[in-house]
């Protein structure tokens, strides 16, 4: 009998740890979104580079929505890299798209210079009326639709190789690994 | 050169209370002085090496060195230097930097004060103190090293967190807490030679009583200060929301002032002995799983600090803590059980006990809602959250009981009370209680919970005084001197129980704000074109124009300003402002309060029409508020108070130990 007050320091223990280790890895702001395997909004909007571009012409090729801004670091500085590597990868198979977020394009274009542009188009989503539609809490987050125009996966917080490769499978069954 | 020599002093740190660590450990094994003597200057190595990393961080975020990774996510050529200056606390790396300089501070402090006494005790518990400085080092050569580097170097750096910015208080509520937080390391140091060396005995207590009032007066301070930045800061006009952060500083708070009174007892009665060290332990575990919570982003919450790779750290040191302080604990068991004397029913010592049990309900309530939201997501992987409304219907009751508590436990007498006793000292105070919430409801209050906390503060106030008087004027007449004399005397000669009154004093007056406050603050939203008024609470409230422009302190920050005036029981300007910071996805709101003992108007801007100049403003009159921080700052002199030496007693108890448990100088706060 004595030796059970030992099993008090298991019991008290083993739960805490297993209670705030179950926590990495998911981001508390994470919530599931009502929109995915629903259509994703439409979308007219003019690039920084002063083309206009609407979701009508992406009709039938699957398609990436990345919502990032300048003043995001360190988190958009980090999955930069990534769209540009998956943009070069799957150049014919996907398109990216950027959108501002709550960002002047001044700054964003500064962002672009020294950070690398991959040449996929940026979005000026001036009224942020598109973040609203997305759903959008705060960048960066991305979005995955595929070629009938349907949202499969969303993603919460900068991009890693290794994530960006989960959802393009949703949307785009050749790349999956 | 400048972040490599605060890199260096990290380095040196790290080596310094790891040497420390090991030395301690053999000098309580083998006794000798030497090495205790060389740890200790070890420690206070470390200390200066903290200093020399945090002067280094400010004077690299004064040069806008964006060369380093700190500097150029949190500063900008524009920021002001007191702003460049606090931000050494505005994100992760800088906050650990400034948590070690007071860790480190704290143990050099306590070392350096009993260097010359119990000597079996000092060596574990700077063995435990260099041990957790090692860690916060550690962190900073590892995981968060707050002097990495970054290149390309920019010209210009992202700016200090909006919030920061935006209110002085950041200057005073951060240090605060941290002093709080680090300082509960001492205490659980204690604990742990205590165990070690199984002396956990009379003396430990008062010493580490008295080295868990000092952080817990820090505590203190810091969680009202961030209540009232809070307040003042983020435009929602209340300043307590039960947010995952508030709830990490509250946590520990609990506990410790769980351990203050139980320690009394422990110290007046004997025993208490494994309630006293689990207290102890719980208290520090709390500040890590506090940190763990607040810095690991792991939990949603308005601090919500980017997820780091020091959560893993954290996690390890929570679980490293609670296992190895438990089984000490546990393993010397046998020899913590019994020791105390039995007393009666209703007697100060049931009423102690009884807070106890109160404030672990509490622990227990605000632990479970912070980190159901967690359990429910690993089990089930929906998210929920736990608000406000739970956490007050839960709490609000036990701190009822608690202020019930708070009134009659200081005068019952110990042992057994008397009938006798309950009636001549509760009779008057009960009829006064009764009095003035029957004239309150007579008045108009309605809500249940704000009468029955006047009328509870009524009760406590009461027997307090009464307390007082009949002390002051049974010596003014043994002594012959004047009531404020004999008052004043009696309090300087019994700190810690007369501290411990203005403590409670201090928490009267902020129940009673608190529930006034919240049962009786009206609000109201509208929507007001240049010239129109809008009446709130008296108040007639006048929108005279908007204004768009740049901050004069940082032409960055573009400010959207409601200029307003107003008339009723004051009248004036106010200026409400949203500040739209360039690197915050969302406008910072700035709201305007005018203060008055009787009641805040408070307003806030919430949206503009730069066309035609119209503004909706959110409208509150929060009666009372003031009172809270009124409250906090009668709590924080009361502690001081109470800790301040007590030169004159220790003399007479050197003089006369037998006299010293025959005085009433017992409780405190």
């Amino acid at each position: 009998m004595r030796g059970l007050r030992w099993l008090i320091v298991p019991l008290l223990v083993i739960p805490l740890g297993w209670l705030l280790f179950s926590g990495f890895g998911r981001d508390p702001r994470e919530i599931s979104s009502p929109l995915i395997g629903r259509a994703a909004p439409a979308w007219t909007l003019t690039s920084l580079d002063g083309e206009t571009l609407s979701s009508e012409d992406l009709a039938g090729r699957p398609y990436v929505v990345n919502f990032w801004a300048s003043w995001c670091i360190p988190a958009c500085v980090d999955e930069h890299p990534v769209l540009a590597a998956a943009h070069e990868q799957y150049t014919d198979e996907v398109a990216i798209v950027g959108v501002l977020y709550n960002d002047a394009s001044a700054d964003a274009e500064g962002f672009l210079a020294r950070y690398g542009d991959a040449g996929y188009p940026h979005l000026v989503d001036t009224d942020g009326r598109l973040a609203i539609e997305f759903g959008v809490t705060g960048p960066p987050e991305t979005f995955f639709v595929d070629a009938d125009g349907i949202l499969r996966a969303r993603q919460f917080g900068p991009l890693t190789d290794p994530l960006m490769s989960v959802h393009l499978s949703t949307i785009l069954p050749s790349a999956s690994r | 050169m400048i972040p490599s020599i605060g890199h260096a002093s990290i380095l040196v740190g790290l080596g310094l209370t790891v040497y420390a660590a090991v030395a301690f450990v053999l000098a309580a094994r083998g006794g000798d002085s030497r090495l205790s003597v060389s740890a200790r200057r070890a420690v206070i190595g470390s200390f200066v090496a903290a200093a020399v990393g945090c002067a280094a961080m400010v004077i690299s975020l004064l040069t806008h060195d964006f060369g380093v990774r700190y500097v150029a996510e949190n500063n900008a050529t524009t920021t002001p230097p007191f702003i460049g200056v606090i931000s050494l606390w505005a994100a992760l790396e800088g906050s650990i930097l400034f948590w070690a300089l007071l860790a480190t501070g704290w143990a050099s402090l306590v070392l350096h004060r009993y260097r010359d006494r119990y000597r079996q005790l000092m060596p574990w518990a700077g063995a435990t103190l260099a041990t957790i400085n090692a860690f916060f080092f550690a962190v900073m050569v590892w995981p968060g090293n707050p002097f990495a580097l970054t290149s390309p170097v920019g010209a210009e750096g992202t700016g200090p967190n909006a919030l920061l910015q935006n209110h002085p208080f950041m200057a005073l509520h951060p240090p605060l807490l941290y002093l709080g937080y680090t300082g509960l390391a001492v205490p659980f140091a204690f604990g742990i030679a205590a165990l070690a060396t199984r002396r956990l005995d009379e003396e430990w207590l008062r010493v580490v009583r008295r080295w868990t009032l000092v952080p817990w007066t820090f505590l203190t301070l810091g969680i009202v200060a961030g209540a009232w930045w809070s307040y003042e800061v983020l435009g929602w006009g209340g300043y307590w929301a039960w947010d995952p952060v508030e709830n990490a500083a509250l946590l520990p708070w609990l506990t410790a002032t769980a351990f203050i009174h139980s320690a009394m007892v422990a110290e007046r009665r004997g025993g208490l002995k494994i309630w006293t060290s689990a207290l102890v332990i719980a208290t520090f575990v709390l500040t890590l799983v506090g940190t763990f919570l607040t810095r690991s982003g792991i939990v949603a919450s308005v601090h919500s600090f980017t997820q780091s790779a020091i959560g893993p750290w954290f996690l390890a040191a929570i679980l490293v803590a609670l296992a190895g302080s438990l089984t000490l604990l546990v393993w010397r068991l046998p020899g913590l059980i019994g020791g105390g004397r039995p007393s009666g029913t209703v007697s100060r010592e049931s009423a102690f006990l009884l807070n106890n049990v109160l404030f672990l309900g509490l622990t227990f309530a605000v632990l479970f809602g912070t980190l159901l939201p967690l359990l429910v997501a690993a089990t089930s992987g929906d998210t929920i959250s736990v608000g406000a409304p739970w956490f007050n219907t839960v709490t609000v009751p036990i701190f009822v009981a608690l202020l019930f508590l708070m009134g009659v436990g200081p005068a019952l007498p110990w042992g057994t009370a008397s009938w006798a006793t309950m009636r001549e000292r509760f009779t008057i105070p009960l009829i006064l209680a009764v009095t003035v919430t029957a004239a309150a409801l007579a008045l108009g209050l309605r809500d249940a919970a704000s009468l029955g906390t006047l009328g509870l503060a009524v009760l406590v106030g009461a027997v307090m005084v009464d307390e007082v008087v009949r002390g002051a004027r049974s010596r003014a007449r043994s002594r012959r001197e004047d009531p404020a004399t004999a008052t004043w005397r009696l309090a300087t000669r019994n700190r810690r129980r007369y501290g411990g009154y203005a403590v409670h004093l201090g928490v009267l007056v902020m129940a009673v704000a608190v529930a006034i406050s919240s049962g009786l603050a009206i609000d109201r939203t509208v929507t007001l074109a240049p010239g129109e008024t809008a009446s709130i609470g008296g108040y007639e409230v006048r929108h005279e124009q908007l204004v768009v422009e740049a901050l004069a302190s940082d032409r960055r920050v573009i400010e959207t300003r409601a200029e307003v005036t107003y008339t009723g029981p004051q009248s004036g300007s106010l200026r409400t402002a949203l500040r739209d910071y360039p690197n915050s996805q969302a406008a910072i709101a700035t709201p305007a309060v005018r203060t008055s003992l009787a009641e805040d108007l408070y307003v806030t801007l919430l949206a503009s029409d730069q066309a035609t100049g119209a503004v909706t403003l959110h409208l509150f009159v929060n009666p009372l508020v003031v009172w809270i921080w009124i409250g906090g700052a009668i709590v924080g002199g009361g502690a001081v108070f109470a800790i301040w030496p007590e030169r004159r007693a220790r003399r007479v108890a050197v003089e006369h130990p037998q006299r010293v448990p025959a005085e009433p100088s017992v409780e405190g706060a």
